[in-house]
Formats: structure tokens, C-alpha cells, sequence
């Protein structure tokens, strides 16, 4: 147990590592200078040498990159140019906003599309099967910022039920919400309906039917155990996924969250802040999976997390993605 | 004659079993697999129709009678569809909205068709060599997808976008990118278990070499179902290209993309629903019609694998 919780820590730092390595690359590779762009117009060779002696821009890549992580293990992620604040404060400002939206939407999304997704397994085959599996397509085929407008302009504007944008009451939360579960609802109550059916139709729940137990036992207590664990991946990855900020509804909504940060730092180019957000959203990202990981012997004896190499102690990872828009994040 | 064309009590039908069985024709017109044959076909056809009443007119928007879609005329801002021949209105500069939907359209749906291009070469080329070699190659690959899996994909797009410039071809290969995960993953685990059966072992022992082997032998054979999820892969780049510039990182030449005339039209929502509700109409109906097309599809390849 020990020995797996250290290779899945070690494996999550690695991601880490690799990701920012990956942003601070393309920062530097992205044509454009940034002393220039910092100096404002007509700046002399003399002023361009201070700026890039200033933030280090005069090191050779790798020394800079050097520095990048040097700092980095300091906990330092620099000073947001348009903010004029530490990045990674401005960021965790930011978070409880994405937290929230994450958290009601995930509920949401859980209480409603894992009944939705039974139902449809008891009803395989048959009209209402098709009839919910048509409106789940319809759900994962709209864009999210589409739907979103469509909701505000029926319930802000046309019924003003809820408030139109911003977190100022808890209303305000209500159709963001909406709009992220209705995708999420389509996406899981599928997959939900596929775990089932095949659990349904296994030789261990005809011997249970055959003990006498009931119909309802029978889909929760033997269908639904068994596809715990694909079921809990799916929506783990999908509320990791939402952690990253749910940039487009963010954006529709004027949530005050990590989203429309992310949009308002690549407009100004605040590298920076650009770091600071992709650091935090990706230790949540990997802190959440590990979680998830760990999960599983709770949810199914069967797993044993030391038997398993750390590659394979999964069961069952995120299943295939069948349908688009499976893997398009929130 | 006539007597025999008088509409009498429908007869009951020719029942004439070859075997005595208590299961009529009406069962087995009802039972689970038939219908599911039935709703697979209607899923196919339903989608075939929704997906071409989108493509043809985007494809032949160029022909057709339309207003120039950067034409402006500020003397007819925002009219209502169906007024002055605009069969969609008009926008906040008088631009005809079905022409710059149609124009913009071929944009997104060229970005949409070059990405799953890509993304499908890149997936079956690396899926198929995890999934045929194992060993070290496999591990790389493997390591690769998840480490790309677990990144924040939405936002990697948008940096990268952000710095390269939205142009076609960085949005184009940014998508493929993103999916080309989705493609290899079931390419690996397809070849996994294609590689096991014994033409290829006869291949082997004819003196194929290995390579040889999977690209002529084993590749050919798993490429039916790989194109499918290529297929609904275009649904889902329409989507993330759309995103994008609703986002303001689409490109802008030589004409604004869907997201972006969502985005547009927003400010306009509450006097003219028109320019917000009838381009997302049209990427639903698209999206809709590839991602039942797709599935339609998938359910006949599935059925057809389990009879064979």
C-alpha cells in the first residue's frame, strides 16, 4: 500500500514537472519578444538589455528555466504583470469561485445521471431507452457557451428568475451549474447505461435473481457495486476536468473564478500568471486522480492496491470514449 | 373477380412455420436485437440527413444566391429573419447572418475535417506500434496519453493559440493534438487484440517482416472501426473549434467562424435572439447529425462483429 501511495505520488510529480516544463517552453518558444512588448513603444538597445537583465531574460533557456524552478521549489511563481500582485495568491483568490461551480456541478451531475443511466439499463431496448438515449445526444451536442446564453436569455432575461451573471447570491449559481450538468448528465448517464447493461445481462445476477432477490437489489446491490469504480473514474476525471476552470461557461456567466482568469492573462500575455494557473489547476488535476485511485479497494475488495504494478492497479480507467465530446473538457 | 377485390376481415397472416415453434414473426419482429437493428438504421439515416442538410449548403456557399457575407449595410442593422429576402436577418452591421453562417461554416468544417485527418494518422499510426510491439515502445506511447490525459487541455489550446496566432493551421493541428489520444488508446487496445489471432503468426511464419506484418496485415483490420471514432471525433473538433473563437481564438480570415459570431451576437441576446439562436441551431444540427451517424454506425460494426 505504502510502496503504490509513493510510485502514484512519484508518477503525479513527474506530471507536474512535465506539464510546466511544457508551458515554460512554449513561452519561450511563442515568437515575440517580451522586453519589447514590456518596454512599450520606440525603447533604445539600452533599455531592452535593462528590462531583460531585470527578469533574467538575458540567461541563456536553460538558465532561465533553472531559475524558473529554482524559484519554483520556493514556492515563488513571480509577480503578475497586469495584477501587480504574487500570481499564485492572485490565482488562489480565484479558486473558491471554480470550486463552488465545480462542487454544485458535480452533485448535479451525480444525483441526476447515475438513476438516469439505470433507468435506461432496465429499460435496454425499448422505446424509452431510445427516447432518453436521443435526448442524451441532443445534450453532449451543443456547445456549452450556446446553451448557456440560451439559459440566460430564458431565465435572466425573457423569466428573470435567476440573476444574469457574477456570484453575488446563491441563485447566481444556478444556471451555470445547469449549464455545465446538462453536458455532464448526457456524457455520464451513458456511460452509466453501458456498465449496467453488461452487469445486467452477467451470469452472477442470474444467480442472484434465481436466489429470489429483488429487482431493486438486484440493480443496486449487483449491478450498481460492480460498476462503482468505472462510474466514480468517470466522475473524477470529469470534476478534475472542471478544476481546470470551466473557462467557457466562466466566460458566459462572468464567473469570477480560475476560467476567466485563465482568458484575461493570455489576452495580456501575463506569463507569470499564466504559470501560476496552470501549476494550481494541475496539482488539483493529479491530487483529485490520485484520490480516485486510492478509492478503489474501498469501493471493490477486489482491488488490491500493492499486488498491482502501479501501471495497471486501475481496473478500470476512464472507459473508452465512445461518443465525441467525451473527451472535451468542461 | 370483383368479389375477391371486396376488403373482407383482414385474414390472419400466412402463418406457415417450417418448424412448430410458439415464437410468431411478431415476436421476433419485437425482440430486443431486432429493434436495436431498426433504431441503429434510423440513427444511421438521421444522422446521414441532419449532417448533409448542414455540409451541402457550407459546402456550395459559394454558389449559391447569397449577400457577401462582409457586405455591410448599416441602413438594415439586425432585421428579423425572413425580412428583405435575409432568410436568417441580418446582423449589427447589416450583414446577411445565413451568408456569414454558410461562409464561416467552411472554415470550421475544414478545420474540423484536416484535424481528425491528422489526429487519425498520428493515433492509428502511434496506437497500432504500442499496441503490435509492446515493450518500451508501448510504455513511451502509453506514458504519453496519459501524461496528455491528465493535462488541462482546454487551457494548453488556448496558450497555445494565444502565442502561435489563431491561424488555420495552428487551431487545425492544436484539435489534432488534443484528440489524437482518444484514436490511439483504441487503436492499442484493437491491435492488442487483432495481433493475437493466427493469420498473423501465419504471417510471421511466411517471412513477413514485422512492420510488414501489422501494416499490411494487422492495420487493415482495425482500421474500420478506428475511422468510426475518427468520425465522431469531427463532432467533437466542431465543438472545440467553436469554443475557441467563441473564446476569441479562431481565426478571423477570411471569415469569422461560428463561436465567434455567437459571441458577436451576445450582446445583441435580449433585441435579436436570431443572431445567438440560429448558428448554435446549425452547430447542434451538424453535431447532432455526426454524432448520430457515428453511433448508428458503431451499433451495425459492433453487430456485425458479433455475428461474424
Amino acid at each position: 500500500m505504502t510502496t503504490y501511495v509513493l510510485k502514484r505520488l512519484g508518477q503525479s510529480v513527474l506530471t507536474l514537472f512535465l506539464t510546466l516544463t511544457t508551458v515554460f517552453v512554449l513561452l519561450r518558444l511563442a515568437p515575440g519578444d517580451p522586453a519589447a512588448a514590456y518596454a512599450g513603444p520606440n525603447p533604445t538597445t539600452e533599455d531592452l538589455a535593462r528590462i531583460r537583465a531585470q527578469f533574467g531574460l538575458d540567461d541563456s533557456l536553460l538558465g532561465q528555466y533553472g531559475t524558473f524552478l529554482a524559484n519554483l521549489v520556493r514556492g515563488d511563481l513571480g509577480t503578475s504583470f497586469s495584477f501587480q500582485a504574487p500570481a499564485l495568491d492572485v490565482v488562489l483568490d480565484r479558486l473558491p469561485y471554480t470550486l463552488t461551480l465545480a462542487v454544485s456541478a458535480i452533485l448535479v451531475t451525480a444525483v441526476v445521471a447515475v438513476p438516469l443511466g439505470v433507468w435506461m439499463a432496465r429499460h435496454v431496448h425499448t422505446g424509452r431507452e431510445f427516447g432518453a438515449n436521443l435526448f442524451t445526444i441532443a445534450g453532449q451536442s451543443m456547445p456549452d457557451f450556446w446553451s448557456g446564453i440560451m439559459l440566460l436569455t430564458l431565465f435572466a432575461v425573457v423569466l428573470p428568475v435567476f440573476p444574469a451573471s457574477g456570484f453575488a447570491t446563491w441563485g447566481g449559481l444556478v444556471l451555470p451549474t445547469l449549464t455545465i450538468a446538462v453536458l455532464q448528465i448526457a456524457l455520464i448517464s451513458r456511460m452509466v447505461a453501458r456498465e449496467m447493461s453488461t452487469n445486467m445481462t452477467s451470469p452472477f445476477l442470474t444467480v442472484a435473481r434465481s436466489r429470489g432477490v429483488s429487482e431493486r437489489g438486484l440493480t443496486w446491490r449487483y449491478g450498481m457495486t460492480n460498476s462503482a469504480i468505472p462510474v466514480l473514474t468517470a466522475l473524477g476525471t470529469r470534476f478534475a476536468a472542471m478544476l481546470n476552470g470551466v473557462v467557457v461557461v466562466e466566460v458566459v456567466f462572468a464567473w469570477p473564478g480560475v476560467g476567466s482568469l485563465v482568458v484575461r492573462a493570455l489576452e495580456t500575455r501575463d506569463y507569470p500568471l499564466i504559470q501560476a494557473t496552470v501549476l494550481v489547476t494541475a496539482v488539483l488535476t493529479v491530487a483529485v486522480q490520485l484520490l480516485i485511485d486510492l478509492a478503489y479497494p474501498l469501493l471493490d475488495p477486489r482491488v488490491r492496491l500493492t499486488k498491482t504494478s502501479g501501471r495497471s492497479a486501475s481496473p478500470a480507467t476512464a472507459p473508452s470514449a465512445q461518443t465525441a465530446q467525451e473527451a472535451v473538457p468542461a | 373477380m370483383t368479389t375477391t377485390l371486396t376488403p373482407g376481415p383482414a385474414a390472419p397472416a400466412p402463418v406457415t412455420p417450417e418448424r412448430p415453434s410458439a415464437v410468431t414473426p411478431a415476436d421476433l419482429r419485437r425482440a430486443g436485437a431486432r429493434r436495436q437493428a431498426r433504431w441503429a438504421r434510423a440513427k444511421t439515416w438521421t444522422g446521414a440527413v441532419c449532417t448533409l442538410v448542414v455540409v451541402v449548403p457550407v459546402v456550395l456557399a459559394g454558389l449559391l444566391p447569397l449577400p457577401d457575407p462582409d457586405t455591410q449595410d448599416l441602413g438594415a442593422r439586425r432585421l428579423a429573419p425572413f425580412t428583405d429576402g435575409h432568410l436568417f436577418g441580418t446582423d449589427q452591421l447589416g450583414r446577411d447572418l445565413l451568408s456569414r453562417v454558410l461562409h464561416g461554416g467552411q472554415t470550421s468544417l475544414m478545420i474540423g475535417v484536416l484535424a481528425i485527418i491528422v489526429s487519425g494518422l498520428i493515433g492509428i499510426v502511434l496506437g497500432s506500434l504500442a499496441g503490435f510491439f509492446g515493450g518500451w515502445v508501448d510504455a513511451v506511447i502509453s506514458r504519453l496519453l496519459e501524461a496528455q490525459m491528465s493535462l488541462p487541455l482546454l487551457l494548453m489550446l488556448l496558450l497555445v493559440v494565444a502565442l502561435f496566432g489563431p491561424s488555420i493551421p495552428v487551431i487545425t493541428l492544436v484539435i489534432a493534438i488534443a484528440q489524437w489520444p482518444e484514436v490511439g488508446r483504441l487503436t492499442r487496445s484493437l491491435v492488442l487484440r487483432e495481433r493475437e489471432k493466427p493469420y498473423v503468426a501465419a504471417a510471421t511464419v511466411l517471412g513477413l517482416s514485422r512492420v510488414a506484418v501489422l501494416a499490411r496485415h494487422v492495420v487493415p483490420n482495425v482500421l474500420r472501426q478506428a475511422t468510426l471514432v475518427v468520425l465522431l471525433l469531427l463532432a467533437q473538433a466542431v465543438l472545440l473549434e467553436s469554443a475557441l473563437s467563441y473564446l476569441g481564438a479562431g481565426p478571423e480570415r477570411p471569415f469569422a467562424t461560428w463561436g465567434r459570431i455567437i459571441s458577436d451576437g451576445q450582446d445583441y441576446i435580449t433585441t435579436s435572439w436570431w443572431l445567438v439562436t440560429l448558428p448554435g441551431l446549425f452547430i447542434v444540427l451538424l453535431v447532432v447529425g455526426v454524432n448520430l451517424l457515428g453511433d448508428g454506425l458503431r451499433d451495425r460494426t459492433r453487430r456485425a462483429d458479433k455475428e461474424a
